[in-house]
């Protein structure tokens, strides 16, 4: 599997995360540690994911 | 002293830094249509990060984000944080936009769009689709900065007053040096807009007994709020996701941010810019959902969500004069968006229509002159639509339900800008016939309401869009030596500096 392809893969994976816990794991859990704390967390993770991706970006005469 | 006193000191002090900011960047303006529209793709990590941040982040934050918080509970911030997950896109296509941008030399992002497909009409209608969506959602954020002013004014300030002060600094800051002028405002906005936001919050938890006791309340007090879910209902997952798909890929239908990835320097400012973003995107929109779930606890029963802004800055807790400075973190939001909608338009319009369709020939000296033109003309047309609409009744805050429908219309854009970069197959008439379509039947569905399955316009209108540009693609002829051409260039060039 190439980089591209397991990007997109890990994208489309947190993008089911989004529905699944929160709408249907989460859903009597009426505290700050439910839903909310999930969709910081989660979106904290993708962010880290893009950072990951983009430090390793170089420079090059063009 | 009077509130209202307070307020026209506080726009005069906005006022008189915005315009000497603008001016210092005129000092730096050289001459053509990529000097004036993108800072001759020159721009730096930092400013570059500021100013996609002040674009993105409108007026629809402090009040229309908090004020679906305050009326809706916790699935706004999932909603919202879906545009920051988006967001992951960019690893994709910043290098994409950056590269062909370069090479190529494009203006718009429609001018990418017409190269690729090659057809200008692909450019043009895309173009269109914008100024459609676009210009109703910049007369959205001109209401906003006329309601905040006419509220913390105590009605002092006439709403068209408000309107009149964001149209004018808009105008100014986009014409008096182009990106240059409006990057560099960007920065200063967004720098206002973070730093108000946070210290406004910090008064208002401070006051509800700190973050532990505004968690403790929040859990106790309003039941419903924390969940999707809402038990109130206010939130399904239909909903959700007829809100967030857009939202989902706003960084490429949206031209006046996507417009932005050509303008980063060098690779490292691109590092900067996206990694300074999202920074500034996630404490942003933590603070906006903070602030509409303190207003749940301290102004609890407003009819509208929108309401809960102006309720909480009116509240004895926060001082007059913090109250001031947030509605000019409010403003500076708003404005920040409108001229970069209005640079942007103003650049299509000039090279996507007037040189694309009207007058192939004309000199690049008359097709900034026209640019420029445009500025002031889609201004007013903005100008007129905001007043029209606030002398609506029932009509006084729209934010959130418009700024959804524009970026539902401009989400019909998306299988085009993704089959230019990943898919040789894709044609001119697919773009064409997924966008017209697609924009129909989101308006068809907006204005009648409709909602098969429950799903929402936006839901609807990009499934008939992507089946549309697949099945038409399939079925008409590809501009197949463009296509081997551009992707192949990306292919070599996206290897060289580690790009995926």
């Amino acid at each position: 599997m190439t980089k591209f392809a397991w990007a997109w893969t890990w994208f489309a994976f947190l993008l089911a995360l989004n529905i699944a816990i929160p709408w249907f794991v989460l859903t009597h859990v009426e505290k700050m540690s439910g839903a909310f704390l999930f969709w910081a967390v989660w979106v904290a993770v993708a962010i880290t994911s893009a950072f990951v991706i983009f430090l390793k970006w170089r420079e090059v005469e063009r | 002293m009077s509130a209202a006193f307070w307020v026209w000191f506080g726009i005069a002090i906005y006022i008189a830094v915005g315009l000497a900011i603008a001016i210092m960047a005129r000092r730096q303006l050289g001459a053509g249509m990529s000097e004036f529209f993108l800072a001759n793709r020159r721009l730096g990590g930092f400013i570059s990060a500021l100013t996609y941040s002040a674009t993105t982040y409108s007026a629809f934050m402090m009040i229309g984000l908090a004020g679906l918080t305050y009326f809706s509970g916790v699935g706004a911030l999932g909603f919202e944080l879906t545009y920051l997950c988006g967001m992951f896109m960019m690893v994709f296509f910043l290098p994409r936009f950056w590269l062909v941008g370069k090479k190529y030399g494009y203006v718009s992002p429609m001018e990418l769009l017409s190269d690729r497909y090659q057809s200008k009409w692909v450019g043009a209608t895309t173009a269109i689709l914008a100024l459609v969506f676009l210009v109703p959602y910049g007369a959205v954020q001109l209401m906003g900065v006329g309601y905040l002013m006419n509220g913390i004014s105590q009605g002092v300030i006439p709403v068209v007053a408000g309107i009149i002060i964001a149209v004018v600094c808009a105008i100014a800051w986009s014409s008096i040096a182009g990106l240059r002028s409006v990057a560099w405002t960007d920065a200063f906005q967004a720098l206002i807009m973070i730093v108000v936001s946070a210290a406004v919050l910090g008064v208002v938890v401070a006051a509800l007994g700190g973050f532990g006791s505004f968690f403790g309340k929040l859990e106790s007090a309003v039941p419903g709020m924390l969940t999707v879910p809402t038990a109130k209902g206010a939130w399904n997952i239909n909903m959700f996701i007829g809100l967030a798909l857009p939202w989902l890929f706003f960084l490429i239908s949206n031209p006046q941010v996507s417009q932005r990835l050509f303008i980063p320097k060098s690779v490292t400012a691109m590092k900067q810019m996206l990694g300074g973003f999202l920074v500034f995107g996630f404490i942003y929109t933590l603070i906006s959902v903070l602030w509409g779930f303190s207003a749940t606890l301290l102004v609890p029963g407003l009819d509208k969500g929108d309401l809960a802004t102006p309720a909480l800055l009116a509240l004895p807790i926060i001082p007059t004069g913090l109250a001031i400075i947030v509605m000019i973190g409010i403003t500076a939001a708003a404005i920040s968006t409108i001229d970069s909608i209005l640079l942007t338009l103003s650049s299509v319009w000039a090279r996507d229509i007037h040189k694309g369709l009207i007058n192939p020939k004309v000199s690049e000296a008359g097709e900034l002159r026209v640019g420029q033109w445009v500025i002031p003309i889609m201004a007013i047309i903005a100008f007129v639509f905001a007043w029209w609409v606030a002398e609506k009744p029932g009509l006084d805050f729209m934010i959130a339900p418009l700024s959804a429908a524009a970026s539902a219309g401009l989400l019909m854009a998306v299988p085009t800008i993704f089959g230019a970069f990943f898919w040789k197959r894709a044609t001119a008439t697919g773009a064409i016939v997924s966008c017209i379509v697609g924009a129909i039947v989101v308006l068809l569905f907006q204005i009648t309401g409709w909602k098969p399955l429950g799903w929402w316009p936006g839901t609807w209108g990009f499934i008939v869009c992507v089946v549309l540009f697949v099945g038409v693609s399939l079925a008409t002829k590809p501009p197949k030596e463009k296509a081997e051409e551009f992707i192949g260039y990306l292919r070599e060039a996206l290897k060289k500096s580690n790009f995926i």
